[in-house]
């Protein structure tokens, strides 16, 4: 398939540094010819990398580019959480994290795969909407798992893993960060992540899931606006302050996390992350739509149930939603 | 068991084209079988083999013979099928993206491990894989539609 020919990796490595880099320069260091860097640049820039060029003196990266890298990740980990991994990689390209997890299988119970890329081809959310990321200005990462019996109470898993995303960003922002039904996550009202679980199971047999969980780091203007296209506004964490970040460590964070919720969600379910849930609802008391396969419905939020289900307090009296798309109704 | 889920089986019945549904739920058991005429005919069409096709193929030779009700008849979902059932509640999506072509239609032939459909329950999708080879005899449920726990899905032979 198309996978992203090596020399625009290197191209951007010799950026990195942020400073200010000649064409000439730059083919001396990634060993291509001059005009290799220039249809490079243009590949780096359909990617969303926000790169500038000044007449006579070169390109520009827009902020320093810090590779991820499976050393210092790992190294962050702490050893009980090490100890667990069956898998640990970083790709340049994939085309999706989720899927590349998918196709390795579920790994042994107790232990964990871990993916992350700098890039992804056919990166995606909820029912395969597309996922945009630039290199270095977003975090790609996807943890595979596997339940011995999958929990009845399995879909709030769902808002478990938004719990997790909320205590690793906890550590490198006080900035608060919302979760809006059942577990993007919101920023100053606008979009910072997204969370995609798939899942592979049997009744009441064993569970194999994929988390995937996509974070907007330093989006840049170009990629921002396709973004907004997709009809979604984004918040990156570069705007909440965070800047540069140190993506190796937010993906430590973030495993961590990851594992210690699992192991806590096979033993305690919602229970133990619901009152942290709570207190992270985006849409609390807000009026909103709610779509769903049967149609929509619009009331009042009225937070989760202890299985998850979203409440909404409608004309008809309190419903319950399990499955549905939710939207703040602009308020007049 | 829960009248209205009777009914449903029912209407699942009526709508997939399959002779005879039996469903357990720990103790409980219901075995629903289809006896209009139509229905048999299309028994008979696709399972050629039937032990009970002598019976209804007098169609064409003696259209008056009355048709055996299929519930006398062997069950025709147990030797050689296996029923597919919900492993979670959720909202059932016959297509990996709005659109998209199916994973699987009726008749077609499917491996062990593929994926047979979705279902979403709070954003986690479930691919539902199937344990067994074989050709897609029933799908007996409808892209968009709520699924309950056990919920039987599809029938492969």
């Amino acid at each position: 398939m198309s996978r992203v020919a090596p020399l625009v990796q290197r191209v951007l490595g010799a950026l990195a540094d942020g400073g200010v880099h000649s064409g000439q320069q730059l083919a001396a260091r990634a060993r291509v010819s001059r005009s290799a860097v220039w249809k490079a640049v243009g590949a780096l820039r359909d990617m969303g990398v926000t790169i500038s060029a000044t007449p006579h003196r070169g390109y520009q990266l827009a902020a320093p580019f810090l590779p991820l890298a499976v050393a210092p990740i790992e190294a962050q980990l702490t050893a009980e959480v090490r100890a667990r991994r069956r898998h640990l990689d970083v790709a340049w390209s994939l085309e999706s994290t989720n899927d590349s997890l998918l196709a390795r299988g579920a790994p042994p119970s107790g232990e964990f795969d871990l993916q992350l890329a700098e890039h992804q081809s056919a990166g995606r959310g909820r029912r395969a909407r597309p996922w945009f990321a630039p290199p270095g200005g977003a975090l790609c990462l996807s943890l595979g798992w596997s339940f011995a019996t999958l929990p009845r109470e399995a879909p709030s898993l769902s808002l478990a893993v938004g719990v997790c995303v909320l205590r690793a960003l906890a550590s490198f922002t006080s900035a608060p960060v919302q979760l809006k039904w059942p577990n993007d996550l919101y920023a100053q009202g606008r979009k910072l992540g997204g969370i995609l679980i798939e899942l592979q199971a049997e009744s009441a047999g064993p569970a194999f899931v994929v988390i995937g969980i996509g974070i907007n780091c330093e989006l840049g203007a170009g990629l921002s606006r396709r973004v907004l296209k997709s009809g979604t506004t984004p918040v990156d964490l570069a705007t909440l302050g965070l800047h540069p970040i140190d993506r190796n460590q937010l993906a430590a964070a973030l495993t961590r996390e990851l594992v210690r919720g699992l192991l806590q969600f096979t033993d305690r379910g919602l229970a133990a992350f619901a009152a942290e849930w709570r207190a992270a609802d985006a849409l609390a008391g807000l009026v909103v739509n709610v779509d769903t396969p049967g149609g929509r419905v619009v009331g009042h939020a009225r937070g989760i149930d202890a299985e998850g289900a979203l409440c909404v307090q409608g004309v008809t009296g309190l419903q319950r939603f399990t499955t549905a798309e939710v939207s703040v109704r602009a308020q007049k | 068991m829960d009248i209205r889920k009777i009914k449903k089986l029912i209407e699942l019945l009526e709508e997939s084209g399959v002779a005879e549904i039996e469903i357990k739920e720990g103790e409980e058991s219901v075995r629903i079988a289809r006896q209009s005429p139509t229905g048999m005919h299309t028994v008979q069409m696709m399972a050629p083999n039937y032990q009970a096709v002598p019976a209804m193929a007098p169609q064409a030779a003696a259209p008056a013979a009355a048709p055996a009700p299929a519930g006398k008849a062997q069950p025709a979902a147990a030797a050689g099928e296996h029923l597919v059932t919900a492993p979670m509640v959720g909202t059932y999506y016959s297509s990996p993206s709005p659109g998209a072509k199916q994973f699987i239609e009726i008749g077609d032939s499917v491996e062990a491990g593929q994926v047979l459909c979705i279902i979403e329950a709070m954003k986690m999708m479930n691919q539902i894989e199937s344990e067994v080879s074989g050709s897609v005899r029933a799908i007996l449920v409808k892209n968009g539609e709520p699924v309950e726990f056990g919920q039987p899905l599809f029938i492969i032979e």
